[in-house]
C-alpha cells in the first residue's frame, strides 16, 4: 500500500518534464526515506537520480520498500492533465499492476483519477559513492541553460575548465569556436544570481552537449544549478528541489583517444 | 549449423540467462563479430530477388559489400566498436559436415535449375537461397572494405567462433556477436544474437551469459559441452532419438557422456559406430586460437576516404554520393566513440526494493490488517531512523508523516484508503 500526497503538484510535473527525454522507462522506488528514482539513458552514458524526501509530502505512506516501473512518457501525458495548482496524490495497492494519480483542484471542487498501467522493468542500479570533487560551481540555472544552448549551435562537445579565474565553457565546430567565461560573482542583490566557485584543484573535462542540453530541461525546478567536477569522475549537475530533495544528472566524460589513430586527414 | 535446438532448450530451462537488450545499450562496447556468418546473411538478404543479386558492371556480386558497409556503419553510429573475425582452416572434424553442406548445395543447384524451367517462383526463391555460398573472394572483398573503413579484422587460425570466444574470455572484447550458438559452447562469457539484424526488423538484441546459463542449468562447463555434443553439433553425429531435452535429462542424471554410454539402453538408442565425441569435446575445450601474446593490439582507425571511393565507387559501381555521405557518418561516429560509459565509474549494486507489480503471486506473510489502526498509527520520528523499523516489520502498516515536530495532527488527514 502506497499513498503520497503532494500539495505542490506542479513539482512532479516539472520533474517529469526534466527527465522524460533522457529516460524512457524507469522504476520509481518508494521507501521511508522518500520517493526516488535512478535510471540511465539507453546508451548508459548519463544517469538521473531523483529524490523527493518523505517530509516534503503532506501525507506519506509506504508500508514497505517498493518499486514501480513506469513509462515516463505515459506518466508525463497523465501529469499534463493536472492543473499547475492541483494537489497530486500517487496511490498504489500491493500486488496491483496499476498506479493511480489523483488530481484535486485547490478549491476541492474537481477531483480527477488517472490510472496508469505499470511495467516490469529490469534495470540496473548503480552504486554512486560519495566523493570529494575538485571543483564545485554554483550558478544561476537559467545562465547555465543559456550557455549550453548557445554552445550547441556551434559544436557537439563542451570543455568545462575551472581555474581560479572562473569557469570556462568552450566548444569548437565547423564554423568556428566559442568560449564563455563566468567569473565568481557574489556581490549580487539576490543570492540566487550569484556565481560561486569552490575549487581545490583546477580541472578540465569534455562532455557531449546533447546530454547537457537535456539536463537543462530541469531549469524550472530551481533558480540555481550546482556543477561538481573531478578529473576521474562523471560530472554531477544538480538541481535542488526546494525543501524536498533534488534531481541530479551524472554524465560520463569524453575520453581522449589513447590510440595513435588520429591519422592526418 | 551450430548446436541443434539450443536456443529453445535455454529458453525453456534457463530463461534468466537470456536477456533482451536494446541495440543502443552496447554503446562504447568492443564486440567481436563472426564475419563469415554475417557475410552469408548478407548474400542471402541484401538485394537478392530470386537468382538476381546486386552486382557491379563486371557482373560480380556486391551484396556482401553493401551489407557489410551499411551494417558496420550502423554499429559505428551506435558507438559500438566492432572487430570482425574471419574463419581460417576448418578443423578436420568439420570436413564431414562441410561435405554434407556441399552436397546439399549441389542438390539445391539441381532443384533450382528444375524450378527455373517450370518457372515456379516460390521454388526459385527457396532453392536459390540454398545455393548461396561464401567464397574466398567474398571474404577478401570484405576484409579489404573493413580495413579501408578503419575497422579491425582478425583472421582466426581455425574456427571464427572459437577465436571470438577467446577474445571475450581474455577481456579484449565485451561480447561476441553471431547467430551461431556454437559460441556459447566455445565458452564465450557473453554472447549476442540479432546484433547484425537490420534495424527495420526491430528485433531486440538477445544477450546470453554463460555463467548464468551454467547456474540455471546447474551444470559445469564440461557438462554443458557434453550437452551440446549430444544435442547435435558440427563436429560429429548425435545419437538418434536424443534431442536437447533428453540430453539435458541424461547429463543431469549421469554427469558425462561416458557415464551416459555406460548406462543408456543401447537397444533403444543406437550409438554411431564411429562416434568421436571425445575429439569434439577437445575441440570445444581447447580450440585452435591465437592467444593474447600472438596477437596485435586491436585498433580502430580513421577511414581511408580515397581508398573507399576507389574500391566502392570505381571498382564496384556504388553511388558516389551515398558513399561520400557514409564516410561522413563514419567520421562523425569516430568522434562519438570517445564517450565513456557510466559503468566505468560506478558499479552495479542490488536494488533493495521489491516491485509492487508481481509477475507470479508469491506467498507473503502478513499480519491481519487492522482497518482502524491503519489510520491511527503515526510515526513522528525522523524518517531515516524509522527505516529500520519498517524493514523489520514489513507488513506492519505505518504512516510516516515525516519529522516536523511542529506538524499538527490535523495535517495528517488520511483519505480514501
Amino acid at each position: 500500500m502506497l499513498e503520497l500526497r503532494l500539495v505542490q503538484g506542479s513539482l512532479l510535473k516539472k520533474v517529469l518534464e526534466a527527465i522524460k527525454d533522457l529516460v524512457n522507462d524507469a522504476n520509481f522506488d518508494c521507501s521511508a526515506t522518500g520517493f526516488s528514482l535512478q535510471a540511465m539513458d539507453s546508451s548508459h552514458v548519463a544517469l538521473v537520480a531523483l529524490l523527493l524526501r518523505s517530509e516534503g509530502f503532506e501525507h506519506y505512506r509506504c508500508d514497505r520498500n517498493l518499486s514501480m516501473g513506469m513509462n515516463l512518457n505515459n506518466m508525463s501525458k497523465m501529469l499534463k492533465c493536472a492543473g499547475n495548482d492541483d494537489i497530486i496524490t500517487i496511490k498504489a495497492d500491493d500486488g496491483s499492476d496499476t498506479v493511480t494519480f489523483m488530481f484535486e483542484s485547490p478549491t476541492q471542487d474537481k477531483i480527477a483519477d488517472f490510472e496508469m498501467k505499470l511495467m516490469d522493468i529490469d534495470s540496473e542500479h548503480l552504486g554512486i559513492p560519495e566523493a570529494e570533487y575538485h571543483a564545485i560551481v554554483r550558478m544561476p540555472s537559467s545562465e547555465f541553460a543559456r550557455i549550453c544552448k548557445d554552445l550547441s549551435s556551434i559544436g557537439d562537445t563542451v570543455v568545462i575548465s575551472v581555474t581560479k579565474e572562473g569557469v570556462k565553457f568552450s566548444t569548437r565546430g565547423d564554423i568556428g569556436t566559442a568560449n564563455i567565461v563566468c567569473r565568481q560573482n557574489t556581490t549580487v542583490d539576490k543570492p540566487e544570481e550569484a556565481t560561486v566557485i569552490d575549487m581545490n584543484e583546477p580541472v578540465s573535462l569534455t562532455f557531449a552537449l546533447r546530454y547537457m542540453n537535456s539536463f537543462t530541461k530541469a531549469t524550472p525546478l530551481s533558480n540555481t544549478v550546482t556543477i561538481s567536477l573531478s578529473s576521474e569522475l562523471p560530472v554531477v549537475v544538480e538541481y535542488k528541489i526546494a525543501e524536498m530533495g533534488y534531481v541530479r544528472f551524472y554524465l560520463a566524460p569524453k575520453i581522449e583517444e589513447d590510440e595513435d589513430d588520429a591519422k592526418p586527414q | 549449423m551450430g548446436i541443434k535446438g539450443l536456443t529453445k532448450l535455454l529458453a525453456d530451462n534457463a530463461p534468466k540467462a537470456m536477456k533482451e537488450q536494446k541495440f543502443e545499450s552496447y554503446f562504447g562496447r568492443k564486440i567481436a563479430i563472426d564475419a563469415s556468418m554475417s557475410i552469408y546473411q548478407f548474400l542471402i538478404v541484401v538485394g537478392r530477388v530470386g537468382t538476381e543479386m546486386l552486382t557491379n558492371e563486371a557482373g560480380e556480386v556486391t551484396s556482401h559489400l553493401q551489407g557489410m558497409f551499411t551494417r558496420t556503419i550502423r554499429l559505428l553510429e551506435a558507438g559500438i566498436k566492432p572487430v570482425y573475425v574471419f574463419d581460417g582452416q576448418p578443423p578436420e572434424m568439420k570436413k564431414q559436415e562441410l561435405a554434407k553442406r556441399y552436397e546439399k548445395r549441389a542438390d539445391a543447384t539441381g532443384d533450382l535449375e528444375e524450378a527455373m524451367k517450370t518457372g515456379n517462383k516460390e521454388d526459385i526463391e527457396k532453392f536459390s537461397k540454398r545455393t548461396v555460398k561464401v567464397t574466398k573472394q567474398h571474404n577478401d572483398d570484405c576484409k579489404r572494405l573493413l580495413k579501408l573503413m578503419g575497422v579491425p579484422v582478425i583472421e582466426a587460425p581455425s574456427e571464427a567462433e572459437a577465436q571470438c570466444a577467446a577474445l571475450c574470455k581474455s577481456g579484449k572484447v565485451y561480447a561476441v556477436a553471431s547467430e551461431d550458438m556454437d559460441s556459447l559452447t566455445f565458452g564465450a562469457p557473453r554472447f549476442l544474437r540479432h546484433l547484425m539484424d537490420p534495424s527495420s526488423r526491430k528485433v531486440p538484441v538477445m544477450e546470453f551469459e554463460i555463467s548464468k546459463i551454467l547456474e540455471e542449468l546447474n551444470l559445469t562447463m564440461d557438462q554443458f559441452i557434453d550437452l551440446c555434443i549430444l544435442s547435435g553439433c558440427d563436429y560429429c553425429d548425435s545419437i538418434r532419438g536424443i534431442g536437447g531435452q533428453t540430453a539435458l535429462k541424461l547429463i543431469r542424471q549421469h554427469g558425462s557422456i561416458e557415464n551416459i554410454l555406460e548406462n543408456i539402453n543401447r537397444e533403444r538408442y543406437q550409438i554411431p559406430d564411429d562416434w568421436p565425441y571425445q575429439e569434439a569435446r577437445q575441440l570445444f575445450k581447447e580450440p585452435e586460437v591465437y592467444t593474447d601474446a600472438e596477437q596485435d593490439e586491436i585498433k580502430w582507425a580513421a577511414p581511408d576516404e580515397e581508398g573507399l571511393i576507389t574500391f566502392l565507387v570505381n571498382e564496384n559501381g556504388f553511388n558516389s554520393d551515398r558513399v561520400t555521405k557514409a564516410i561522413e557518418k563514419i567520421k562523425a561516429a569516430k568522434n562519438k566513440s570517445s564517450q565513456g560509459r557510466l559503468e566505468a565509474f560506478f558499479k552495479p549494486v542490488a536494488n533493495p526494493t521489491v516491485p509492487i507489480k508481481r509477475k507470479e503471486s508469491k506467498c507473503v506473510l502478513r499480519s491481519p490488517k487492522p482497518a482502524t489502526k491503519d489510520k491511527m498509527l503515526f510515526s513522528l520520528q525522523a524518517s531515516t531512523s524509522s527505516r529500520s523499523r519498517i524493514i523489520g516489520n514489513l507488513s506492519l502498516p505505518i504512516l510516516d508523516l515525516g519529522s516536523k515536530h511542529s506538524m499538527s495532527l490535523s495535517r495528517g488527514v488520511c483519505f480514501g484508503t
